[in-house]
């Protein structure tokens, strides 16, 4: 019963954690984290795109401005890096690096990226130089013509030329930054050969700023179609496009997440639903086991009723029984006390038999038939009586026989009279050892006035023939007790019986004097304490718990109610019976106490 | 536009510029950021870890050996001196503002200042040790030990190293130049000298590749635009190639990262191989193979007093 019971408990265990289980499987499934991490996945990419787009605008800022921070073209390169290292961090804590798709998609925007960032460099590198000759170029077209102005001397024509020339030059570069054609750049080569041709027909000091001039426009048809060439290069490369992809794939990735979501969240919805049913079959099986439970238990408590009133029935017959034993342990202790006087009345009547048969034997051995012999030899002299009494030889002895039976008469006569005076003595004992037994027997808890020394007299009276049998001293020590009010008859069944037991204690004791001790003493100013101590066998130590029990007897022909009565009756008087023995062979003292009532407090 | 016009036109943007009190100018240069809010525990190690012979082989070198911050940041010498005695091929750019420099080295082969670390440790002409070496050697250290047991939670590792010395390296700013005031709208600071200086630097081109908040430092140019500077110079080396010796790409020859110039005045010699002694001399081969260009006496001189107003404080002191 227990086994299955436990089994049960744990099958229900088990089947609980299965559904609990199954239930966060279905939650957890139904509500990865996947979809925070896609959505800052993607707000990263849309970061990295953002920057990407004002990246660009900044080199085409750079494209036309002349004195130009180049610093936001570095920011948003840093920024980028940045949250891709952060976007890669969190995809590859997911995992994601290990599909393929993934690091191709990762490894083409790193390329891109890396040949955009290469393109950039150089574009800032050949802008700076580009932005900074265009700047400069009517500054030393200026120079020359400030120079030729103040030339005096000399073809005046010419240097209307020359400075035609130079201007046209100049013209031809500026809108070469503008528009970049090959004619264009052939027009600036004539032009840069004609300022070659001029410079040598013009004084020295022209030289410098002429070269300083066609170096720079050199510079510009140089760095220009680079310039152009890298910006259309940086416009191709698809750092935009591969953003995209990713986010395209990041979208297909939330897709799929969201299909298999809602699968779960499904699931999780006919799981609720079958766990709600289970729980309402559940509490249904409940409220019935709870009617079956208290129709048992309405069962129970009737079997229960029923069993009590047994148990009642059978308790009142148990008391029955036990007043049942009482009255024959007292019947018992009535017997032993009847036995008691029987046996002291039979040692009287011993002495009275032998009372009565000394007399009679005295009696028959009398010497009053020597007075009848005499009377016969008188007789037979009747007339010469005088003469026979002087004369005849047996005459004259008669008289000195007569004086003698006298003498003897009345000593037979003495004896015989202690005798009977000794016989009715003990008749006078039997009477009243008789008295006695009958003011006991049959008297019921009466309190009456008395003296507990007299108590213990009478006790001692009843046990004299076997005190006396058996040798044993008593020894009292009374202290001054007062009268008393007390149960007389209980008092004596428990002094007699006691009495009786220190005496048998002792009867197998010969190595020494038996010796019996009698106490009266009040303890405590409130109760009555009565001891009777032997030095007779003693008692076991386990003994001592049951020996005031019920049958029990160390005696072969004892029935074992006596010290059981005693303690009844001690209890009966709201008193107590105790025993004390230091172990076998060394005695035993018998203590009642009893509440001391003085006849003073009832008066 | 002659100069006297220059002037004509600048006297009443001038004017304009002191009326206008404290608003900060809107310039193709930009003052110093504040210094990075960063753990103050990784910046002391850092700042241990810069003074540290110990990253270096043979216990001789420090970072702070070659850039030395009473010297702004660099030392006096063309070439420093590696562990070995050797002195190394390439002149030791300034340690201050290096942060803001868009890569690092003269080639820009490093992208962030860590990588540049972990470069210079291992390099087999500056401390030639090695970071496996370095890690058993702080580890061993109770004082690191504990010092990068509290700033970092994984202890004495290559990385945190790096970290710590990049971290620190974060907060040498040389702020409050002269020039940083001006750009913060103080524009009593500067003398008119050093504004005409400053509108020079602007006219004639510097200021297309030494722009933006390091004044320099992002972007790559060719040297010798407007000329074969290594052909006038001589003795052409590898280190001459620039950009060249990272890409390969013969688009890069010669290409080099645009230094800053903050706190240019004292940071001589100039250039990758320190040829410049003085800012006269780097001045002149700017303008003739940069610029291609030739300046004014005055011109030059007023650039030149411009430079000076960019040099910075460190520790409360001008550099």
């Amino acid at each position: 019963m227990k086994m299955s019971n436990r089994r049960n408990l744990a099958l229900l265990g088990i089947v609980a954690v299965m559904l609990a289980s199954t239930l966060a499987f279905l939650y957890l499934k139904s509500n990865s984290n996947e979809t925070s991490t896609y959505a800052e996945s993607r707000d990263l990419i849309g970061r990295i795109k953002q920057l990407n787009a004002q990246w660009e605008t900044e080199i085409l800022k750079a494209r036309i401005a002349t004195n130009h921070n180049y610093d936001p073209l570095v920011t948003p390169l840093t920024g980028m890096a940045e949250l891709w290292e952060r976007f890669d961090t969190l995809e590859s804590n997911h995992g994601r690096n290990d599909s393929p798709i993934w690091r191709a998609s990762h490894d083409a925007y790193l390329t891109a990226i890396q040949e955009k960032t290469r393109l950039v460099e150089q574009f800032k590198s050949h802008n700076a130089v580009l932005r900074n000759s265009l700047a400069f170029l009517p500054t030393a077209e200026d120079d020359i013509h400030e120079q030729l102005a103040r030339l005096v001397d000399g073809d005046k024509l010419q240097l209307q030329n020359i400075a035609t020339d130079t201007y046209d030059l100049l013209l031809s570069s500026l809108e070469f930054a503008q528009v970049t054609s090959d004619d264009r750049a052939a027009d600036i080569l004539v032009g840069l050969n004609k300022l070659g041709v001029n410079k040598l027909r013009l004084p020295e000091q022209f030289h410098s700023p002429i070269d300083i001039l066609s170096n720079h426009i050199s510079l510009i048809l140089r760095e220009q179609p680079v310039v152009n060439r890298l910006l259309e290069n940086i416009e191709a490369v698809p750092v935009a496009e591969r953003l995209d992809e990713i986010t395209s794939l990041l979208n297909t990735d939330q897709q799929q997440t969201d299909a298999i979501e809602q699968r779960y969240h499904f699931y999780m919805l006919v799981f609720s639903v079958l766990l709600v049913l289970l729980l309402v079959y559940l509490a249904i099986h409940l409220m019935r086991s709870f009617t079956t439970i208290s129709r048992v238990n309405k069962a129970l408590k009737t079997a229960n009723d029923e069993l009590e009133l047994r148990v009642e029935e059978r308790t009142r017959e148990l008391k029955d029984t036990q007043s049942e034993l009482l009255d024959t342990a007292r019947q018992a202790g009535m017997a032993e006390i009847a036995t008691n006087v029987l046996h002291n009345v039979g040692n009287v009547l011993n002495s009275v038999n032998i009372s009565a048969d000394l007399v009679s034997r005295k009696l028959r051995a009398s010497k009053a038939q020597g007075l009848g012999k005499a009377m016969q030899l008188i007789n037979e002299h009747p007339g010469d009586l005088g003469t026979f009494l002087t004369q005849d030889d047996k005459g004259k002895l008669l008289p000195g026989y007569l004086n003698q039976l006298v003498e003897a008469i009345a000593l037979e006569q003495q004896s015989m009279t202690d005798e009977l005076a000794q016989l009715s003595k003990s008749v006078d004992h039997i009477k009243d050892i008789v008295a006695t037994q009958q003011s006991y027997a049959g008297a019921n808890s009466l309190m009456e006035p008395l003296h507990i020394s007299e108590l213990l007299e009478d006790a001692l009276r009843m046990n004299a023939g076997a005190l006396t049998r058996h040798h044993v001293t008593v020894v009292k020590e009374y202290g001054e007790v007062p009268q008393v009010m007390g149960d007389k008859h209980r008092l004596l069944l428990i002094l007699i019986n006691l009495i009786s037991n220190a005496k048998y204690a002792m009867s197998d004791l010969s190595n020494r004097p038996r010796q019996m001790t009698l106490g009266v003493k009040i303890v405590d100013n409130e109760t009555l304490q009565v001891s009777v101590k032997d030095d007779g066998e003693g008692i076991a130590a386990e003994n001592m718990t049951r020996i005031f029990a019920h049958g029990f007897t160390t005696r072969k022909e004892g029935h074992g109610f006596g010290l059981h009565s005693c303690a009844l009756a001690a209890i009966e008087m709201n008193g107590h019976l105790t025993a004390h023995s230091d172990g076998p062979g060394k005695g035993a003292q018998f203590t009642l106490q009893i509440p001391l009532k003085p006849v003073t407090e009832v008066a | 536009m002659s100069p006297s016009i220059h002037h004509l036109l600048l006297v009443p943007l001038f004017g304009f510029c002191l009326s206008a009190s404290a608003a900060p100018l809107d310039e193709p240069l930009k003052p110093l950021p504040p210094v990075p809010q960063q753990n103050p525990l990784r910046v002391e190690l850092g700042r241990q870890l810069f003074n540290e012979p110990r990253l270096s082989v043979n216990n001789t070198l420090s970072c702070a050996s070659c850039h030395r911050l009473d010297k702004g940041g660099a030392d006096t010498q063309a070439f420093s001196i590696g562990f070995n005695g050797v002195p190394v091929t390439i002149n030791t750019p300034s340690v201050f503002n290096a942060t803001l420099n868009f890569r690092q080295f003269w080639n820009g082969r490093a992208d962030t200042l860590e990588t540049q670390i972990h470069a210079v440790v291992q390099s087999p002409s500056e401390m030639g040790s090695d970071w496996e070496y370095v890690v058993q050697t702080l580890s061993a250290d109770p004082a690191y030990h504990s010092a990068f047991g509290k700033a970092y939670p994984d202890g004495v590792t290559m990385n945190n190293v790096q970290n710590a010395l990049a971290t620190y390296e974060r907060t040498l700013l040389s702020s409050n130049s002269r020039f940083d005031q001006y750009l913060l709208g103080d524009t009593d600071i500067l003398t008119l000298e050093e504004k005409y200086g400053y509108q020079r630097f602007k006219d004639y081109g510097c200021i297309a590749c030494h722009q933006g908040v390091n004044i320099g430092g992002n972007m790559f140019q060719k040297f010798g635009v407007m000329g074969d500077y290594f052909k006038v110079r001589g003795n052409p080396t590898d280190t001459d190639l620039g950009r060249y010796l990272v890409t390969k790409d013969e688009e890069d020859r010669n290409v080099f990262k645009v230094p800053s110039l903050r706190n240019v005045a004292v940071t001589a010699p100039y250039f990758h191989d320190g040829s410049a002694k003085t800012l006269e001399e780097a001045v002149d081969v700017m303008f003739r193979f940069q610029l291609g260009r030739v300046p004014s006496i005055e011109d030059k001189t007023l650039i030149i007093q411009f430079l000076k107003t960019l040099t910075g404080e460190w520790g409360g002191k001008p550099l």
